[in-house]
């Protein structure tokens, strides 16, 4: 079988400015912004009041429908307002403010072990969904949702994603390194819903130390554990969902289907790090790995950070920035968004703050040329599609052909063409804003019915 | 703090290749040819090359003023690609108007009226050769080496003569400037190598071409021959520079090879039923034109969409190898060996009576040259005669009814035709004198060459005594050896003449052993 997916480009990696930085655990001086959305779904309603007391673990706004998920407090204190703040996103977010008294107090049950065996299978899918758990690689879908599909049975892999593909982050490398038996004992307890599933971790092979450490978890684990590592070459994006199912249960699918309809389950391995806390320590997520990092700050490093702290803070602590800085990324440079103010919260998604010098979009807007027809899009996209043929569609106000005939919607916005692109065209950028106006259609035409 | 910040949509990090990045490299890709005509043919092609780029360029940035452009493509390498392809798909000896008004064309028309860098409908640089070629035929092909004007080796190879493939293979032979197959290949093959041309186009290009000259080519797989006809004709540059240009090629891998194929089966049809030696340049621009179809008609579904994927889908278990072929494919292989197994056979048959008739058209050209022969008798030659770059093929004695000698008849074949060989029989009488001309084999340009065969003119050589014969080129007085030239076909002329003078200097020299 190859190891690889079709398509994907091979960017600078970048990663030696933090790799072999360990995870530090950051303790946030200043107050805590918490949004009441930190992914996809429905905003969480808020269950405190402004000048309510909490403390670290507690729940302060809990899910409100199907997709959607709790938040945890990440310090104890005071609340001090729930108002909107500006987001990583740039827009501005309903946010629960808390006066951070710096104590760290921790919300009764919190950090109690419980003994797995006295544990249903319920218990697993309430706890997780409980502890607020969403996807830690980048979209935030909520876990809990995930890990209750239709049919258990049919499900055949559980992918623990430590690719890590993206450029510049390493915070997963560093955690693998160090926690590679509670990332084990959480894909475990993913395992015990599925019965006809095989545990894989994914790692790609440019991070050896993380792979040895994983492989030296599982042998310490019963033969019966279901569970492999698997190395794969680098290569963006292998992290993504789609990019690992190809690989590893070989089969490529609509975006319209879930990676369960064809029976997989892909877990980051931050995320699974974070239910075995929930499930075996009842501990909420409110905190997570993150890499500071890029050419524009002064002291890279690994944090383990609490949810809803300020990136000026975290930036400052790693010794501001240089003078170079350009641009500041939240998350990777290739599907990373930029951040145009650093007093902006980190929330649950948020892998890594990147700081580049030299801005690739300025540079490329300097170089842009008419389409060439090189076809080198087309080589590099992982889901088969033609970028040169839909962004000419998008040119002609054509998003009918672009939908229809050119299956525009499975774009993923890996931003692999537009990373290739010679003529330096913005296709990634077209391709969303055509995704958002033919769903924003479909949904005027879907009210419209009603 | 940190207003300072930019805010752009990812992804913020961008490959080095650029436009000019990639064209430096086809540039560059081309150097070597570049380098090695100049080497072969001397300074002026080297001041065609250049003059070719810089009015390249030059149309460009003029177009780009004109129409106040903020763009200033011309920056941006393509031009200079176009004019570089240009210069070395020229006559070394052409004048240096041509590149100018070749690249102009090419520029201005091809390229920035339909919308500049990325919007050609066909190469410009081929546009701009063909339209040179239609405009001033008579500058574009005549390809002077060593000072004496002769054919290009696929107009030799369209006669049915014999070429160096050696030469031809370094570039040292008669052609264009960008001949040398070796440099080309060098570079073709470095851009290949760095995946700035797709594989699918150039290799499609060259199996289709000969797969077609195999198949149909009268050869069978001669090595030989197909190594010749890959050799010339510009088939190399054509596929691994013309073909491949992104612009004017499909999208989609299949619709490259489909693409490919079109164009190197459309170049062998041309190269083997044709006349032209720049046939490809023809069938590549059609393969251009065919682009738009190709990429309605063959547009590929996402991963996701698949058969295999589909079924995979659904839960359905992966098939063996031998059910995931698809159905085409096998049925194409198969017409192709029953088609190639029965052409070769259709050959084995007709060879004999090709053979055969080639045989009865020497003889009626014999008789109607000596006509006063019943019988004839083979003149036996010891060695092979080549006056020049005339051939003596056979020579007949033929006798009278009461048995006398009645004339000799002697067909040569001259390899200085305008458009390959031309074979003739000449009829001498004992007495030395020449009674007739007959053509066996004559493919000259329509209404000027081909006029040689025009009473006009063959039977000026009749009942005159001449030990050599020459062209009178203007004024009115004829004297004994002085064959008035056929206006417009100077070349077809003087092959005519020198062939006639060989057979007589045969006659003299081996029937006559003086």
């Amino acid at each position: 079988m190859s190891l690889t997916f079709r398509g994907g480009v091979h960017p600078k990696g970048h990663k030696e400015l933090s790799c072999q930085l360990p995870l530090t655990k950051y303790v946030t001086k200043g107050d805590i912004i918490l949004p009441l959305s930190h992914g996809i779904g429905k905003p969480a309603k808020a269950v405190v009041k402004k000048d309510d007391t909490v403390r670290v673990g507690q729940i302060i706004a809990e899910a409100d429908g199907f997709i959607s998920a709790n938040v945890a407090s990440s310090c104890s204190g005071k609340v001090k307002a729930i108002e909107r703040r500006r987001t990583i996103s740039g827009a501005m977010q309903e946010c629960i403010v808390i006066e951070n008294d710096g104590k760290y107090t921790l919300a009764d049950g919190v950090g109690v072990h419980s003994d797995l065996d006295e544990i249903t299978n319920q218990d697993i899918i309430d706890r997780v969904k409980k502890a607020g758990i969403i996807g830690l690689g980048g979209a935030g879908f909520p876990t809990h949702v995930k890990l209750a599909p239709k049919d258990p049975s049919a499900i055949k892999y559980i992918i623990a994603n430590g690719a890590e593909c993206e450029p510049y982050i390493t915070c997963n490398d560093q955690l693998m390194r160090s926690q590679a038996d509670d990332i084990l004992e959480g894909l475990q307890i993913i395992l015990r819903l599925f019965p006809n599933a095989e545990g894989v971790v994914a790692i790609e092979d440019n991070k050896p130390e993380a792979i040895e450490a994983m492989q030296k978890g599982v042998a310490k684990l019963a033969s019966t554990c279901r569970i492999r590592v698997l190395a794969l070459p680098a290569k963006y994006p292998q992290g993504g969902e789609r990019s690992l199912i190809q690989v590893i249960a070989g089969v490529n699918f609509p975006v319209s289907k879930l990676p369960a309809d064809v029976g997989c389950i892909v877990d980051n391995v931050g995320t699974i790090y974070a239910i075995g806390r929930a499930v075996a320590w009842n501990e909420p997520l409110y905190s997570h790995v993150l890499t500071v990092t890029g050419e524009g700050i002064k002291n890279p490093a690994n944090f383990v950070v609490s949810d809803g702290t300020l990136i000026s803070e975290l930036v400052e602590e790693c010794g501001g920035l240089n003078g170079g800085a350009k641009k500041v990324i939240s998350g990777g440079p290739m599907m990373g968004v930029a951040i145009g103010s650093l007093d902006v919260p980190v929330v649950k998604t948020t892998n890594a703050v990147t700081v580049l010098t030299e801005d690739g979009v300025e540079k490329a807007e300097e170089q842009m040329t008419n389409c060439l027809h090189c076809g080198r899009c087309t080589t590099v996209c992982p889901q088969g599609l033609l970028p040169q043929t839909m962004a000419d569609a998008i040119d002609l106000g054509n998003l009918e052909r672009y939908e229809k005939k050119l299956y525009g919607l499975e774009c993923i916005s890996c931003g692999s063409c537009t990373y290739v692109c010679p003529a330096k065209r913005p296709l990634t950028q077209m391709f969303k804003q055509a995704k958002a106006e033919i769903m924003a259609q479909k949904r005027a035409q879907a009210g419209g019915g009603k | 703090m940190s207003t300072f910040l930019n805010i752009s949509a990812g992804p913020h990090i961008r490959d080095r290749w650029s436009t000019r990045f990639i064209m430096c490299m086809v540039l560059l890709a081309l150097t070597p040819a570049a380098v090695v005509g100049v080497i072969v043919h001397g300074p002026h092609a080297l001041f065609i090359i250049l003059v070719s780029i810089a009015s390249a360029v030059g149309t460009e940035a003029l177009f780009d003023i004109l129409i106040k452009s903020k763009k200033n493509t011309f920056f941006d390498g393509s031009a200079a690609v176009t004019g570089m392809l240009l210069a070395l798909s020229l006559s070394p000896e052409t004048p240096l108007y041509a590149p100018i008004i070749g690249s102009m064309f090419a520029i201005c028309v091809v390229k920035c009226c339909f919308g500049g860098l990325g919007k050609n409908f066909i190469n410009p640089a081929l546009a701009g050769r063909c339209f040179l070629l239609i405009s001033f035929s008579n500058a574009m092909t005549v390809f002077p080496m060593d000072h004496m004007s002769s054919a290009t080796p696929v107009a030799n190879l369209l006669a049915g003569k014999p070429v160096d493939l050696v030469s031809m293979f370094l570039g040292t032979s008669n052609g264009v400037i960008g001949s040398s197959i070796a440099a080309l290949m060098v570079g073709g093959l470095l851009l290949w190598a760095f995946d700035i041309i797709h594989g699918q186009i150039c290799f499609s290009v060259l199996g289709g071409f000969t797969l077609f000259v195999a198949l149909f080519g009268g050869h069978g797989f001669d090595l030989e021959y197909l190594a010749a006809n890959l050799c010339g004709g510009g088939v190399v540059m054509g596929a691994f520079f013309m073909a491949t240009d992104y612009v004017t090629s499909p999208v989609s891998r299949l619709g490259q090879f489909v693409y490919g194929m079109l164009i190197g089966i459309l170049g062998g049809l041309f190269r083997v039923y044709g006349s032209s030696a720049d046939s490809f340049s023809y069938s590549i621009i059609i393969g251009n034109l065919f682009t738009p179809l190709i990429d309605t008609y063959i547009l590929p579904k996402p991963f996701a969409y698949s058969k295999k994927d589909i079924a995979l889908q659904n839960g359905e278990p992966k098939k063996p190898l031998s059910e995931r072929i698809p159905k085409p494919v096998i049925v194409l292989v198969v017409i192709t060996l029953l088609a190639g197994l029965g052409l070769s056979g259709v050959f084995e048959l007709t060879k004999s009576t090709i053979a055969e008739q080639r045989e009865r058209k020497a003889w009626e050209a014999y008789r109607s040259v000596v006509p006063d022969a019943v019988d004839f008798d083979s003149v036996k030659a010891d060695e092979v005669y080549e006056f020049g770059r005339t051939r003596v093929n056979e020579a007949v004695k033929g006798y009278a009814a009461d048995g006398s000698v009645a004339g000799y008849a002697i067909s040569v074949t001259s390899a200085e035709g305008y458009d390959g060989d031309i074979t003739l029989s000449v009829g001498i009488t004992d007495d030395g004198v020449v009674n007739s001309i007959c053509f066996t084999e004559l493919h000259e340009t329509p209404g000027k060459g081909m006029l040689a065969d025009d009473p006009l003119f063959k039977d000026q050589f009749n009942n005159r005594k001449a030990t050599s014969f020459s062209i009178l080129m203007t004024g009115k007085s004829l004297s004994d050896n002085e064959i008035e030239v056929i206006s417009g076909a100077t070349i077809t002329t003087k092959a005519i003449v020198n062939a006639v003078n060989a057979a007589y200097d045969f006659y003299l020299s081996v029937i006559k052993g003086e």
